[in-house]
């Protein structure tokens, strides 16, 4: 009998095993789908056979565990990647409101430029006429609204990557705690001896996240993953999280501390804060400036064009331009400072028919200004900079996203679940299944055979 | 190696590219424009700015210039009458000096030119569009107004400057001469030499009013050398034109080759978006559905 209690024992392990495997592949179809899912193989082991006195003993197979296949180095790839991309997507996205500013929509600099200098050559022709100087006036005014509105167009963008700085800070904070949790749990399961499975899973897909919102580095210690932002300062460590913080700069803007209490704003690369701080921090100031200087230099050549000449009075040529008293402010706060048409200097002899100094108006608007580019130059060079930048992040973007893409294929092609392979799986396990199956009811059927060779009642 | 059966990634991102490039090429085809926001060609958005400028003052030059022409006209015509004027004033000036006409005769000779001296301040007063023409730059104020004291009998009000018009960059075309060089300069006055010849006339001397006659005929040679002016800003008025017209297609051209859309080029692009577009989702809807289980029957 003591065969066939063998055979049974390892019929009863088949089933065992078998069944373990169907859930193991059960899990991995229902998982399909599920972002950060690594598929699990079972592993099976088989049992030692042992031939002692002409019966075999011991034998079958157990399912020792379920191994996730995972491929750490392509992680951390993905997460680089990740990094960078969701860093340009950031700049991107802000650009492209930035550069509808610069585009000729009619309200745009460029528009109320050309109408500007083209009402300042038709003063040249109708010095005289109250409707010429009127509207050197008004497309005065339309300039100086469209530095305004530029301008405020500008920082307002940098007001919103501001905010977004906060909000990201909050959101990395959230994801280091749940980081940190997770860790716990991956290094309580293998102290156990157990995978950490699906534990794992979770957690490199959080840590992808983290990953999307700011630049990191992940080293693995003995007590699990350690992250730390680009510059080294600590957001997880073990089952230990640290968070960041944001505190309002003297510049107005939030500047991100770290644990420590140190400012790391400046060394912040990659993610989403990273991408926003550069918007905010480099990129629209240099644009900002250059505004404020074209509008400051532009307006104070027009002013002493202005008082070069006399106004239709008489009087000496007044200022034409307000500029707000901080630089900074220049190209927000530009206006026009004369509300009277005999206020604009054309004459340059002080009769009232004198055109003479329309030339020289004309010149600040149309010849270099200190800077050794003319206004239409200048602010030509700033639409260059700004569609180069989103047309360069844009394209940036989308080179990641095609390195991205052939990762992520890498890693699905190891870690992925191909329904194919589930189902011929379903289909060996199931065989597996019904032959283990088959070893029960035979043992059974011979067990009957054996119990009954005594039994008369046999034949 | 284990492949990637995964494949809506690779599709999401095909699908993508070709709708991108779709919209694309239908925006060019729907706005006429390549060149729709800066970061579509960074380099010819800003030429653009420039051309935009450039543009605008070209068109306003060309509007200086037709104004100014037709102003520069009415000035050469008033001297022109002003010349018959004078040629007038000669042949009569040349009957007054026979010596044989009657006083009454004489009086009416000298009544004719005194005529002729105020039809030639009317021109020497003529505005062209309210402003005077021949004011200098005080063109609101009357150039000349009678006046008993002055030897002429009128006196010049206005200045000895002159305007010039931006008719280009950096490029201005003197369009006026003051009144007082043309009418009452210090050697040449013609106002005083048709005055002269009416004291002249008036005096019946026959040596004074040949001399007076003289003076005149100096005054038409003068005023005719004055015409030369007008007829040269005029010619300079007509070439700016014919290069500002030039400048006007160069830049119209530029732009069309800096953000223009070639038509055809654009309609075969969208149409071969389109055709990609479709392609891409005919794969994407024949691949996705295939796997294993199709073939496999249902476990009864």
């Amino acid at each position: 009998m003591g065969g066939l209690t063998t055979s049974l024992y390892i019929g009863v392990q088949a089933l065992e095993s078998t069944q373990g495997a169907l859930n193991a592949t059960s899990n991995n179809i229902a998982n399909a789908n599920t972002p950060g899912y690594t598929r699990e193989v079972p592993q099976f082991s088989e049992g030692t056979l042992n031939f002692t006195g002409g019966q075999v003993q011991g034998g079958g197979v157990t399912l020792t565990g379920l191994q996730s296949v995972r491929d750490e180095l392509l992680n951390l790839q993905i997460n680089q990647q990740t990094s960078e991309q969701s860093s340009v997507d950031t700049q991107s996205s802000s650009l492209q409101q930035i550069q509808n500013y610069f585009t000729t929509t009619g309200g745009d600099i460029a528009s109320a430029l050309s109408a500007f200098s083209s009402s300042i050559a038709q003063l040249s022709a109708n010095s005289s006429s109250t409707a010429a100087q009127q509207s050197v006036i008004s497309t005065g005014e339309n300039l100086a609204q469209s530095f305004n509105q530029t301008a405020s167009g500008l920082t307002s963008a940098q007001s919103a990557a501001d905010s977004q700085v906060t909000q990201t800070v909050a959101q990395i904070n959230s994801l280091s705690q749940q980081i940190a949790t997770l860790n716990g749990q991956v290094f309580q399961l293998t102290a156990a001896g157990q995978s950490g499975g699906t534990v794992e899973d979770q957690r490199d897909q959080l840590v992808n996240q983290l990953s999307k919102l700011t630049g990191i580095s992940v080293a693995q210690s003995d007590n699990g993953e350690t992250i730390t932002t680009a510059n080294g300062s600590p957001l997880v460590v073990g089952n230990q999280a640290f968070s960041l913080q944001t505190t309002t700069g003297t510049n107005g803007l939030q500047q991100v501390i770290d644990s420590s209490g140190n400012n790391i704003t400046a060394s912040i690369q990659g993610g989403q804060l990273g991408g926003a701080l550069t918007i905010r921090d480099q990129t629209i100031p240099s644009y900002l400036n250059q505004l404020n200087t074209l509008a400051t230099q532009f307006a104070t050549a027009f002013n002493s064009a202005q008082a070069a000449g006399f106004d239709s009075n008489g009087n000496a040529g007044g200022k034409f331009f307000n500029l707000p008293a901080s630089a900074s402010q220049a190209a927000a706060g530009i206006s026009v400072a004369i509300t009277n048409p005999a206020q604009i200097a054309i004459s340059s002899d002080g009769a009232p028919g004198s055109n003479g100094n329309v030339v020289n108006l004309a010149a600040a608007v149309n010849n270099a200004l200190p800077s050794g580019e003319t206004p239409a130059a200048a602010y030509a060079s700033l639409v260059y900079q700004v569609g180069n930048a989103t047309s360069s992040a844009t394209s940036q973007s989308s080179a990641i996203g095609a390195n991205l893409l052939s990762l992520t294929n890498q890693q699905s092609s190891e870690s992925g679940v191909n329904i194919d392979e589930e189902t011929t799986n379903l289909i060996r396990y199931q065989t597996a299944y019904e032959a283990a199956a088959r070893i029960i009811s035979t043992v059974q059927a011979l067990g009957t055979v054996t119990l009954d060779m005594g039994s008369s009642q046999s034949y | 190696m284990r492949i990637n059966s995964n494949m809506v990634p690779d599709i999401l991102a095909d699908l993508q590219q070709s709708q991108s490039t779709l919209n694309m090429a239908l925006q060019q085809v729907a706005t006429g424009k390549s060149v729709n926001v800066p970061s579509d060609n960074p380099a010819a958005a800003a030429d653009m700015v420039q051309n935009t400028v450039e543009t605008s003052n070209v068109d306003q030059y060309t509007k200086n210039v037709t104004g100014e022409l037709s102003m520069v006209q009415s000035a050469d015509s008033a001297l022109s009458t002003v010349v018959s004027s004078l040629t007038q004033a000669i042949s009569l000036g040349t009957e007054g000096a026979t010596g044989t006409n009657s006083a009454a005769n004489q009086q009416a000779i000298a009544q004719q030119v005194q005529g002729i001296l105020a039809g030639v301040v009317t021109q020497a007063n003529l505005s062209y569009q309210g402003n005077y023409l021949f004011a200098g730059t005080a063109s609101t104020t009357t150039p000349y107004t009678a006046d008993p004291s002055s030897p002429s009998g009128y006196t010049y009000n206005g200045n000895n400057n002159t305007n010039s018009v931006m008719v280009g960059d950096n490029t201005s075309i003197q369009v006026n001469l003051p009144g007082s060089q043309i009418f009452s300069n210090s050697t040449t006055n013609v106002l005083q030499s048709l005055s002269s010849l009416v004291t002249a006339l008036q005096s019946g001397n026959s040596a004074s009013i040949s001399t007076a006659t003289n003076a005149v005929t100096t005054a038409l040679n003068y005023v005719d050398q004055q015409r030369v002016f007008y007829a040269n800003a005029e010619g300079q008025l007509n070439s700016q034109d014919t290069y500002l017209q030039q400048e006007t297609v160069n830049l119209s051209t530029q732009q069309t080759s800096l953000v223009g859309v070639d038509m055809a080029q654009a309609a075969t692009q969208l149409s071969q978006a389109e055709t990609d577009n479709s392609a891409a989702l005919a794969a994407a809807a024949k691949v996705l559905p295939n796997t294993l289980l199709n073939y496999l029957s249902v476990p009864s």
